[in-house]
């Protein structure tokens, strides 16, 4: 990538390229600025501009004199305004925690564990000046290819703050060890002087336990309250007549009935099933049946267990019946003309149900509940939708939800939520029942078997996933950092049972964790703090164990260096779930404000702290270049646009996957990928198992990239967009999806012909290693000109303007004049 | 109603197999007795009784240690322990066959905790009424039932408190008695004294009587 250095140009460049984009200016003023940020600011006035003269400050005009090989390529300053091209050819990779090589080399993994700040700031009130929100981002129960597995009949643990025994620690002689948390020395005990490994004695810092970042321990029984819990899935279903018209149960019972045997679980799995509309349906799977007994209770306002016994069934034993009631279930209900439908009573149903054991419950819903408890109302007007100035409704309706949430969590029990609708189904008030008991929410509008086939695909691999993907019950997470810091919020879903222990009836995979800090003791004279996150879990084969990650990150004392730590796609990921909390809790307008504010404040900290010599145009770090451009993406993001039709569920889903989605995933939402894909090469490629996967650069988000005779691929997490332009090379047309011409297009492509050609099977391997990347199926759509998709893909193009929102170089514009002001 | 089964090595009292009967009215206080259950199994040693029954209010626990392996059953106190013996010694028999040889090499917690399954249908048996006449046979063996010795929980948990609790009461004891002695002493030299002073009392009258009377 091209560096220069903008003392060398020094022309206030942003002129020029101002005048030719006179139409854009006009947009700058409907910005608002609002003083208000979303991290709280603690003044201090007296604070010196410049903590120390090291050399890293000196950077601009060091660069200047062309020595840039003293400045760190995460301080190299940028022109925003000047630079167009900032994207990286690859993914953004995380910046890499300045330690020394040794500790570096065992550090947890970014995927796993990752800071919005890799620098930790010596004190708050420096924190404050930069103006950068610090927290960490957490995927603890991610999918590893590689975990070590340590069984010891004593987990070695300090004394006083009970962190596990991690790599960071110091051992001050063979006998003590000291806590990289609380500092506390400790003994180390006689079992953990032998090397189960090496097998040889004496050497207690070549255990397992200190040589891993990431580890997982079988915790001996003192970590057990009751015996290991067997896994338990329940699955409730709506059979009303809207239930039955959009064809669902078809697709739910088919995937169980294929995914039976793959349901993590051992001998003592069990799995029961009740349906609701205006009655609750339970169903007796005892062994020894000829055919599963549906019961009915009437009874929605108290609601009872017909036979609790024989409700839960032994999956290994009742395989038979089980499959017979899958495979009848979805006639069963072929010609009701019940429309209501008691969502409230049957998830207190399910809940009695599984109380006694703790569980999943997955429930699949298709319409606003309208009886018994928990009935709603729809709040929302669809002719407001793009006119109102602020969105209401955010906020949940009833407390019912969250209520029965709780009541879950204490048992152990999970709700797992699919929202499969045409109408609003007030997802703000029915999400509280999976957010409180650490369930995920699955959302599929406008969810119909014959109108929407990709829809249903995308539900068939989601199904699959969920009911395939590991699962970990009965946990609990703690998060421990050194001394002098401290969390103070949580983000994601979950119930903090204790200042700081999340409970977690159900842990999957796919679930992302992120936390808030502050520092509230001085952290001087530490050269590194530390971060520990343990999950305690039962696995489904009823082992109870410990899956420990352990972060290091450097401490130091001047902005400069902050500011060449901070990892940028983890603070927009922070604040996109700060902007989530805040636009529930005061508006939509006010978190919009924030975000930009953010990104505002930061970059005016950079201007007047860290850069010796003022230059006009909107300067940036280089590690910093991009966070302009997420915070706009966000703000064009389905949560926090304003200005567009949204629907309130679409938005309210957009918020819950903010929250919930772990960091890459997230990242591909708010700023998805676009590659060009017609002309790709074997240049530059990967190699993964003997498979060539071409790798096409990223281009920019904006219409200015698209041209009419290519193909462009646009990743954005759960969807793939393959755009083919009208006059797309021939070539492409006939070796990859095997049509004539541009006509020949379908407007409902969904994938690609398996064609043996060069082409064909370059475009397939990208294809599917973009997919290898996530645990979801992402759908992929082809479209063109005409394809009613064609508006979802051109709104993510972000760097471009709408009626109602700034282009990028807009926004540039705005945020200059705040940070020159 | 049997409500927690524990199966444990008797050696480090190590949990191998567990089945709680869990229903919303006996939830909540199960716990305690679970946590009981498994200090139990941590007290048993190779000197423990093979067969006992354990009273713990209105539970009993009973237990069958054979082969290493300790097998603990919690019910209600008005169960017959006929049928839990017979219950456990079922258990026994099965466990032993199929894990049997394993247990002595296993180091984590509830390793055999699918043994749970098996658990529960025997425990479905023993409960159920009508099933029950079937289990004649196994009975039968079961004799000696009434010569189980039977100990209350308490004390076998607080066996070490217990003794020491003896050893004040028998140093109060001593205290006490040695009060009792020196009491008793004084009792007897006041009660010597009233005799002589009586005595004198009883002459001195019959000198004044007679110098009086005769005279």
């Amino acid at each position: 990538m091209p560096t220069e250095s903008l003392i060398g140009y020094g022309a206030p460049v942003c002129v020029d390229s101002g005048s030719d984009q006179d139409g854009y200016l006009q947009g700058c003023t409907q910005v608002k600025c609002c003083p208000r940020s979303l991290y709280s600011l603690v003044n201090c006035p007296n604070f010196p501009p410049q903590l120390s003269a090291g050399p890293a400050q000196l950077s601009p005009s060091l660069s200047g004199l062309s020595l840039q090989s003293q400045t760190p390529e995460a301080l190299r300053v940028v022109n925003l305004l000047q630079e167009r091209n900032l994207l990286p050819l690859g993914p953004v990779t995380p910046p890499t925690p300045c330690l020394p090589q040794d500790l570096q080399k065992i550090n947890c993994h970014p995927e796993v564990f990752r800071s919005t700040l890799t620098s930790i700031p010596q004190t708050q009130s420096l924190l404050n000046k930069a103006k950068l929100p610090l927290g960490l981002l957490l995927h603890p129960f991610k999918d590893l290819s590689q975990l070590p597995v340590v069984t010891s009949s004593t987990i070695v643990r300090c004394r006083s703050c009970r962190t596990y025994i991690n790599p960071f620690v110091t051992f001050l002689d063979q006998r003590r060890w000291k806590c990289n948390l609380c500092y506390r020395v400790n003994d180390v005990p006689e079992e953990f002087m032998y090397n189960p490994v090496s097998r040889s004695y004496g050497e207690p810092h070549k255990r397992p336990e200190v040589q891993n970042a990431t580890l997982e321990f079988i915790a001996p029984s003192e970590y057990m309250l009751r015996p290991p819990q067997p896994a338990v899935y329940l699955i409730v279903l709506d059979v009303s007549h809207n239930a039955v018209e959009t064809g669902y149960l078809d697709v739910v019972c088919q995937s169980l009935l294929e995914n039976i045997n793959a349901l993590p679980g051992d001998s003592r799995t069990k799995i029961g099933f009740i349906t609701f509309d205006s009655t609750i349906h339970f169903y007796n799977l005892q062994e020894g049946l000829s055919q599963p007994q549906m019961l009915i209770v009437s009874d929605i306002e108290d609601i009872f267990l017909p036979t609790p016994d024989s409700l839960l069934v032994n999956l290994n034993e009742c395989k038979e019946l089980v499959q017979d009631l899958l495979r009848s279930l979805p006639q069963m209900f072929g010609k009701t003309m019940e429309t209501q439908c008691a969502l409230g009573p049957a998830l207190q149903a399910a809940f009695k149900l599984l109380s006694a054991t703790g569980g999943r419950v997955s429930v699949f819903q298709t319409q606003l509940p309208s009886l018994g408890v928990g009935a709603l109302k729809s709040r929302e007007d669809p002719n407001q939708r793009a006119s109102a100035k602020d969105i209401q409704h955010l906020s949940p309706a009833t407390d019912f939800y969250k209520k029965l949430a709780l009541d879950c969590s204490g048992q152990q029990v999970a709700v797992d939520l699919f929202l499969l609708s045409s109408q609003y189904c007030d997802l703000a008030s029915l999400g509280c029942i999976s957010r409180y008991s650490a369930g995920s929410v699955y959302y599929y509008p406008s969810y119909h078997q014959q109108h929407n086939p990709a829809g249903v695909e995308c539900f068939q691999k989601d199904l699959k996933r969920y009911l395939t993907r590991k699962i970990g019950f009965e946990a609990v997470m703690r998060i421990r950092c050194s001394k002098g810091l401290s969390i103070h919020t949580f983000h994601g879903n979950f119930f903090v049972r204790s200042t700081d222990l999340l409970s977690l009836p159900n842990v999957n995979p796919d679930a992302g964790f992120a936390v808030q800090m502050s520092i509230e003791e001085n952290l001087v004279d530490m050269q590194s703090v530390s971060f520990q996150a343990a999950l305690l879990y039962t696995s489904s084969k009823g082992e109870r164990r410990i899956r420990v990650h352990t972060m290091c990150l450097p401490v130091v004392n001047s902005l400069s260096d902050i500011f060449a730590g901070a990892d940028v796609q983890a603070i927009t990921c922070l604040l996109a779930s700060m902007a989530v909390d805040r636009s529930v809790t005061a508006s939509l307008s006010d978190a919009r404000d924030a975000m930009t504010n953010a990104s505002i404040d930061s970059l005016t900290s950079f201007r007047t702290s860290v850069l010796t010599i003022q230059q006009p145009g909107l300067l940036a770090p280089a590690c910093l270049r991009l966070f302009p451009l997420y915070i706009l993406a966000l703000l064009k993001q389905k949560a926090f646009r304003t200005g567009t039709s949204t629907r309130l569920d679409d938005r309210v889903f957009a918020m819950c996957q903010l929250k919930y989605q772990p960091l890459a995933y997230v990242m591909l939402m708010i700023h998805p990928a676009l590659y060009r894909v017609d002309d790709l090469t074997d240049e530059g490629a990967l190699n993964v198992s003997e498979r060539t996967i071409p790798q096409p650069r990223v281009q920019q988000l904006s219409v200015e990239k698209l041209s009419r005779d290519g193909a462009f691929l646009m990743d954005a997490g759960s969807v793939i967009y393959l755009w083919i332009g009208r006059n797309c090379n021939p070539n492409f047309l006939t070796q990859v999806l095997g049509l004539p011409n541009y006509a020949a297009v379908p407007l409902n492509m969904n994938m690609l012909p398996e064609l043996d050609t060069a082409e064909s099977q370059r475009t397939r391997a990208f294809v599917g290693w973009l997919r290898e990347q996530r645990p979801f199926f992402p759908i992929l759509h082809v479209i063109r000109d005409e394809s009613p998709l064609k508006a979802s893909f051109l709104q993510n193009m972000i760097e471009d303007r709408t009626e109602s929102a700034l282009s990028y170089y807009e926004f540039l514009l705005h945020i200059q004049q705040q940070v020159s002001k | 109603m049997i409500l927690l089964t524990m199966i444990a090595r008797v050696a480090d009292g190590l949990p191998l197999a567990a089945s709680m009967q869990e229903d919303e009215q006996s939830g909540r206080d199960l716990q305690h007795y679970q946590s009981q259950a498994k200090q139990l199994c941590r007290k048993l040693n190779a000197q423990s009784p093979n067969r006992c029954t354990l009273e713990a209010g209105v539970m009993s626990f009973h237990y069958v240690i054979e082969h290493g392996v300790c097998y603990l059953a919690l019910c209600e106190a008005v169960f017959p322990k006929k049928l839990v013996f017979g219950y456990l010694e079922v258990l026994q028999t099965e466990f032993n066959e199929q894990h049997g040889k394993k247990v002595p090499t296993v180091s984590r917690p509830y390793s055999f905790i699918e043994f749970d399954v098996y658990i529960q249908k025997t425990k479905k048996n023993y409960i159920d009424s009508r099933a029950r006449r079937n289990l004649g046979s196994i009975n039968t063996e079961l004799q000696d039932v009434q010569r189980i010795m039977v100990a209350n929980i308490e004390e076998v948990l607080q066996r070490g408190e217990a003794l020491s609790a003896l050893d004040t009461k028998a140093s109060d004891l001593s205290s006490l008695s040695k009060k009792y002695r020196s009491d008793a002493k004084y009792l007897n030299t006041r009660s010597i004294y009233a005799k002589i002073a009586a005595g004198a009392v009883f002459f001195i009258t019959l000198i004044v009587y007679m110098r009086f009377w005769w005279i």
